[in-house]
């Protein structure tokens, strides 16, 4: 489960103060998966890296039970010096994760062939997006955070993505933003739309979609 | 999670992490943090012995400059170095789990035990090639590398957050920061200055570090002027100050 609660943050550039959270609360259940929805701008990754727990609150607070990933970008948190398998023995490390299990998984979904051994810096946008999604699916999470990952890649590499995704998603939740509908709605039971500071629940997923184009209709 | 393990876990992945960007990326590796202050000490042995009959202090140029530049060096080393673990680690810190202390604490201990090998290889080579080595005194010795390495930590978790502020502060402490080899004891004694003067200089609670080091492998060496509590409370107030400012700085650092 993960609740927030009264969930304030602002988000500030050059002096202009602009809410992304205004004392916000929301009750995500285990065993359901949702979809962040909102405008562009309105702070869905922020609230992303937050329930991750990358950035904090200015106020109010959120609760976490269980295993929340790291937000997964299509450019992944991979430092650009080390190679692919450094990046991932590195992960593993932190996270307590046997090493030599993690490395092959990841090298064995994330087809880099020779590029696993090689600086992440030389890697192309798509080899990131691989490495990220197969490294963020070697370790077991109760929650994952999915930022637009799954936009990136061949159709090849979509559909062994869909599969591996699937799987995992008998055990565990996923929290997804995306500016598709249709992969929202192959993932998600539920939504979530952040709008003008507020989040909205909705337990269909069809319903957050149908609030969400409405806002876009209304501006 | 039991947050004490997890920050244990995080820091020496980290450590592995900055071992293998450090030393692995160049042949030659470990061996080169031992040649540079090697080559640094042979260096001003050879340049000294050139213009002077003997050394400041003792008979022995080599322990003479060794004794002041790896005293000298517990700090610098440590503040080059440990300056930009958070700047350099920062796409890491997109992992909720790392914080940017432990960047920090990486660096920093990975720093003290490199400069303590190269001190003890620099300094023991040179030991075993006198002729009557001195009697070391190890309570000094390691007083003045530990208050040494908390001060330049103290400076560095400073810079950490001031060089990601202000960008123009990065300038200057290597103005400020430069010169600190010159007049920090390395190559003279303190007590040699005359008194208006030496009072200045013994402003530079580094200078205090070299002193400490020294008396402990120089036996009559009376170090006028040491004050072992000006530099304490110098290295502890900074590390107070470094830690305060690095805690009040977390989403500055953190990227937000």
């Amino acid at each position: 489960m993960i609740r927030l609660e009264q969930a304030t943050k602002f988000a500030r550039t050059r002096g202009i103060k602009k809410p992304i959270l205004n004392e916000a609360s929301l009750v995500l259940q285990r065993g359901r998966s949702v979809g962040l929805l909102g405008r562009n701008g309105a702070g869905k990754s922020t609230l992303l890296r937050l329930i991750a727990g990358t950035i904090r609150l200015d106020s109010g607070r959120i609760i976490r039970q269980g295993r929340v990933s790291w937000p997964l970008g299509f450019q992944g948190s991979f430092q650009g010096s080390m190679t692919g398998e450094q990046n991932v023995r590195f992960v593993a490390r932190i996270y307590g994760v046997d090493t030599r299990q993690l490395i092959d998984y990841v090298q064995d979904f994330a087809e880099l062939g020779p590029f696993f051994q090689a600086p992440v810096s030389s890697y192309s946008s798509g080899m990131k997006a691989r490495l990220a999604f197969g490294l963020s699916m070697g370790v077991n999470f109760d929650y994952y955070l999915v930022d637009e990952i799954t936009a990136v890649g061949d159709s090849n590499f979509k559909k062994k993505c869909q599969e591996v995704f699937r799987t995992r998603l008998q055990s565990s939740d996923v929290i997804m933003v995306s500016h598709s509908t249709s992969t929202i709605l192959d993932y998600c039971d539920c939504g979530v739309v952040l709008e003008g500071g507020k989040l909205t629940y909705y337990d269909d997923v069809q319903d957050a979609i149908k609030a969400h184009k409405n806002n876009m209709k209304g501006s | 999670m039991n947050p004490f393990v997890t920050h244990y876990r995080v820091v020496g992945a980290l450590l592995i992490r900055e071992m293998e960007a450090r030393f692995g990326s160049k042949p030659g590796g470990y061996v080169w943090a031992l040649l540079d202050p090697a080559a640094h000490i042979i260096l001003m042995t050879l340049l000294f012995q050139a213009i002077a009959r003997a050394p400041a202090l003792g008979t022995n140029f080599p322990l003479f400059f060794a004794t002041g530049y790896l005293g000298f060096q517990f700090y610098q080393a440590m503040v080059s170095y440990v300056n930009g673990a958070v700047k350099s680690n920062r796409t890491l810190l997109s992992y909720p789990n790392v914080a940017p202390f432990d960047a920090v604490a990486a660096r920093a201990i990975l720093q003290s035990l490199t400069t303590a090998l190269v001190a003890c290889i620099v300094l023991g080579v040179i030991l075993a090639y006198m002729r009557v080595p001195p009697t070391l005194h190890w309570a000094p010795i390691l007083e003045a590398a530990t208050v040494a390495s908390i001060l330049g930590l103290g400076i560095a978790l400073i810079n950490n957050v001031m060089f990601l502020k202000y960008p123009l502060y990065e300038q200057l402490f290597t103005i400020v920061n430069r010169p600190m080899f010159l007049i920090s004891g390395v190559f003279f004694l303190p007590d040699a200055i005359p008194l208006p003067y030496r009072d200045i200089v013994l402003l530079n609670p580094l200078v205090h570090v070299t002193m400490l080091f020294r008396t402990g492998f120089y036996d009559g060496y009376r170090a006028a002027g040491l004050d072992p509590v000006y530099l304490y409370n110098f290295a502890f107030l900074t590390l107070f100050l470094g830690m305060t400012l690095f805690t009040f700085s977390s989403s500055l650092l953190r990227n937000e």
